[in-house]
């Protein structure tokens, strides 16, 4: 009988704290490779498309304002994206990133979930409708 | 009771507390002995492989991915290995060995979670606990090395995405040291712990023919003598430079497939702890063209489940012609059918756990015998419409 | 003035709703070691509260192929032998609400109520894994009742009456755990089966047939079977602290010996797997009624030789 192997677990975990923890009040520290939700610089966006073409979830728009001078809007949508980070991987000029700070991202509302990434400006022009997007293509 | 039914059969799924995942068992007892089973699957069913001809190349890695939930970089890995074997890129061999790394480590937290759920089928709930404890260990590794927890999007078309650091390193073999020890608890514990043997030991006897006949891989094969791991037959990834010793157990009961698994992590310690001391210097990934010129193969690795198969077809294009996936559970189930049957309706979800299944991925359509269709073939537009009509009943 | 005081010792103290807040505490007791044994955090003390609280609230849907008034009526008379049977067992160390000879072997039976109207509640639907549950539940009540009874008899052979109260006076200050080992063990076992704990657990067996013969219960019948189990745990903590454990005279003493009785039973659960039901009876009946016998008969020729 080996039984005692698990008698002493048993006894030990008795007196030990709970391996599981009390969540919201109690955290580990985030892992430094985690993948939160996506940011983006448009400073050097080209434009490419290659974020959107690649992307499994199509969770990325890029809308142009002014193609010449290099302006963009970044739409993403948090709900969509599966956190692969195969948009960060293709990007050549380093825009996008996924840092591991923003994780808990659930919402009671869907609003949160559509984000509008890029100068300020241009941000307040698409949002007006002065942009007309590209037609997104379907999932 | 009004009436007393002649067969009595007890339905298992598709909602059922034994069973986390949608499949239907029909099992006729009497009294407490089964006399017949049956199985029906398709329940989550997701029309995945259909859902890969709509997509390039890159997208399909991380839907396929997404077959199965629990090895998750197995999938990956082989449609890398297909698609990279049909562009003719060779993945660096760092790239390779890193791959080799993430399975193993998902074929440790595979089967400490199938050991979990093994136990508390036989109602021995402590153990379940402490080995999903102890798995929180793997997790973590695979959590820091990838950044997440279940689909790790570990690979890439042409190599993989993240590097080995000299921490992570250090990291992985303080975990493994710690599984290493629990695991001889464990094994010490199904091996000598009376009421578990009781349970386990000459329950589900499967015999060394029964593994011909039936066609079983993996563990479940294993475990009745058949030397069946596609790690040793043709080796994949970095396989070749770190070979492993398989694992083989000859009794083919309960108590050989908790063997077999567990002592299966063992090997994936060294394994892994051998690869990070020879890990090869280099690249990460190789090129990989966009589109893919006219041809077809096949890919097959080993699951933590067993032989896990995908057929690859390309034409020219950016998106796959067809994708075919046979996942491992499929080639084991029906062995829940034959052995059900003459055992104790208590053993039979013990039976079930024994081959570890994985319903979801293991789901496919199944070809309609309607009469009144009259149409044996469908196109994609009358399965659609099948499909809304039959919701909108 | 005695019609007052035999209400409130129906409805207060100490049968009543003493007593059920008693086993619900003790069900927490029992589920928060279980949880620490485990190594989780386990429920807060106000848990059983809060199911049962829930489940009086929830609709009971009664299915239509059983007799609906059984299906309504069993609960009610599980939980009422149940509290019935506390009346003549010291809860908390107070004496014995009602006593009289013989209300041993009546309390013991209104204990193992509770398991007949659980197996009957399974049996009155058409359910199959109730139907399952059903039978192994009676076929296990069959299998743990001889022993157990055999075992709670020991000490009242050597106190020479069949009466809860005099047995517990001939037992205070003499640990006949270490007169009667055999006896101990086996009612403690006993106890486990009797509440269908682990590893006795096969008529609720939740990966085979769910909850067994209680699967078509939901609302108020379960709440009532459940408040059942809790105070049944509570009786027979008291009945094997205060035979075998040197009486349970006070309430702390009552509290100290019932939790030291409890951890015991919550070390035996976690370490073992569960029985499967032809495993179950075998041991009960090839081990558990032959030792118990053994003991017995040590039991009569020492009381002869006595005599």
């Amino acid at each position: 009988m080996k039984g005692h192997l698990l008698l002493q677990d048993a006894i030990r975990s008795l007196f030990r704290r709970a391996a599981t923890h009390r969540y919201p009040a109690e955290r580990t520290a985030t892992p430094e490779r985690l993948r939160g939700k996506l940011t983006y610089n448009p400073e050097g966006c080209t434009g490419c498309c290659l974020c959107t073409k690649e992307c499994p979830a199509n969770a990325i728009e890029i809308i142009t304002v002014d193609k010449a001078n290099k302006q963009f809007v970044m739409r993403y949508h948090a709900d969509r994206c599966i956190y692969c980070g195969q948009c960060v991987k293709n990007c050549r000029f380093g825009c996008l990133e996924m840092p591991n700070e923003t994780w808990e991202l659930a919402s009671l509302t869907k609003t949160p979930f559509t984000v509008n990434y890029g100068e300020d400006a241009d941000v307040e022009r698409v949002l007006a409708g002065l942009v007309t997007p590209e037609p997104e293509s379907t999932p | 009771m009004n009436t007393v039914p002649e067969r009595f059969v007890v339905p298992i799924g598709p909602q059922h507390p034994a069973l986390k995942e949608p499949g239907h068992f029909e099992f006729t007892v009497d009294g407490e002995q089964v006399t017949a089973a049956s199985v029906r699957l398709g329940y989550a069913h997701r029309g995945i492989e259909k859902a890969t001809e709509g997509r390039n190349w890159v997208q399909n890695l991380y839907l396929l991915e997404r077959i199965c939930g629990i090895c998750s970089h197995i999938h990956a890995t082989a449609y890398c290995l297909g698609v990279e074997k049909l562009a003719g890129v060779t993945a660096p061999p760092r790239a390779q060995a890193i791959r080799v790394v993430v399975a193993e480590l998902e074929r440790i937290h595979s089967h400490l979670l199938w050991l979990g759920v093994a136990a508390h089928e036989a109602g021995f709930d402590t153990l379940f606990m402490y080995s999903w404890r102890d798995r929180e260990t793997v997790m973590d590794i695979l959590e820091a090395l990838t950044g997440n927890r279940v689909n790790y999007s570990a690979n890439l078309l042409g190599g993989v995405k993240f590097d080995m650091t000299p921490e992570l390193q250090d990291m992985i073999l303080k975990g493994l040291e710690f599984l290493e020890q629990r695991t001889h608890d464990y094994v010490a514990v199904v091996t000598t712990d009376a009421t578990l043997l009781q349970r386990t030991r000459g329950v589900g006897v499967t015999s060394r023919e029964q593994v011909e006949e039936l066609g079983l891989i993996g563990p479940t094969a294993r475990a009745s003598g058949a030397l069946r791991d596609l790690r040793v037959e043709s080796p994949y990834a970095a396989y070749a430079d770190f070979p492993i010793v398989p694992v083989t157990a000859t009794e083919g009961d309960l108590e050989a497939r908790f063997v077999v698994r567990l002592k299966e992590l063992f090997e994936s310690y060294r394994l892994i702890r051998l690869i990070l001391e020879k890990l090869p210097e280099g690249e990460l990934q190789a090129r990989m063209p966009r589109k893919i010129k006219p041809a077809e193969t096949i890919s097959r690795v080993e699951a933590p489940r067993g032989e896990l198969f995908y057929f690859i077809k390309s034409n020219g294009t950016d998106q796959p012609e067809r994708i075919k996936v046979r996942t491992p559970t499929l080639c084991n189930l029906a062995s829940v059918c034959i052995l059900a049957v003459g055992s104790q309706l208590a053993d039979v979800p013990m039976i079930l756990a024994g081959v570890d299944p994985c319903f979801s991925c293991n789901d496919r359509a199944v070809s309609i015998h309607s009469t009144k269709l009259g149409e044996k073939q469908w196109t994609w537009a009358q399965l659609r419409q099948y499909g809304i009509d039959y919701y909108r009943r | 003035m005695d019609t007052i005081r035999d209400l409130v010792t129906l409805f207060f103290f100490p049968g009543g709703l003493f007593v059920l807040a008693l086993g619900m505490s003790y069900e927490w007791v029992d589920r928060k070691l279980m949880a620490r044994v485990q190594n989780r955090v386990g429920p807060r003390w106000f848990q059983p509260f809060a199911d049962i609280a829930k489940l009086l609230t929830k609709e009971e849907v009664i299915p239509l192929d059983g007799n609906g008034l059984l299906f309504l009526g069993l609960p009610i008379v599980a939980l009422a032998g149940a509290l019935t049977s506390a009346l003549y067992v010291p809860v908390a160390g107070w004496h014995p609400a009602y006593s009289f000879q013989g209300d041993l072997i009546v309390a013991l039976y209104l204990l193992s109520l509770l398991t007949l109207c659980t197996g009957l509640a399974g049996a009155n639907t058409s359910d199959h894994f109730s139907l399952v549950g059903a039978t192994r539940t009676l076929t296990q009540l069959f299998s743990y009742e001889a022993p157990f009874l055999l075992a709670m008899l020991g000490p009242a052979v050597m106190a020479h009456t069949w009466q809860i109260n005099e047995i517990i006076a001939d037992a205070d200050g003499r640990w006949m755990l270490f007169l009667q080992p055999i006896g101990f063990i086996v009612a403690l076992i006993g106890l486990l089966g009797k509440l269908e704990m682990s590893p006795f657990n096969a008529p609720e067996a939740e990966t085979e047939i769910v909850a067994g013969a209680l699967t078509e219960y939901s609302g108020r019948g379960l709440a009532l079977f459940r408040l059942g189990r809790h105070v049944e745990l509570v009786i027979g903590l008291t009945m094997v602290a205060a035979f075998y454990m040197g009486g349970v005279n006070g309430l702390p003493m009552f509290v100290l010996k019932t939790l030291i009785l409890l951890l015991g039973l919550v070390g035996i659960q976690s370490l073992v797997a569960r029985l499967r039901i032809d495993q179950t009876v075998g041991l009960w009946w090839r081990w558990g009624s032959l030792l118990v016998l053994a003991q017995w008969l040590v039991l009569v020729v020492w009381e002869g030789v006595q005599a």
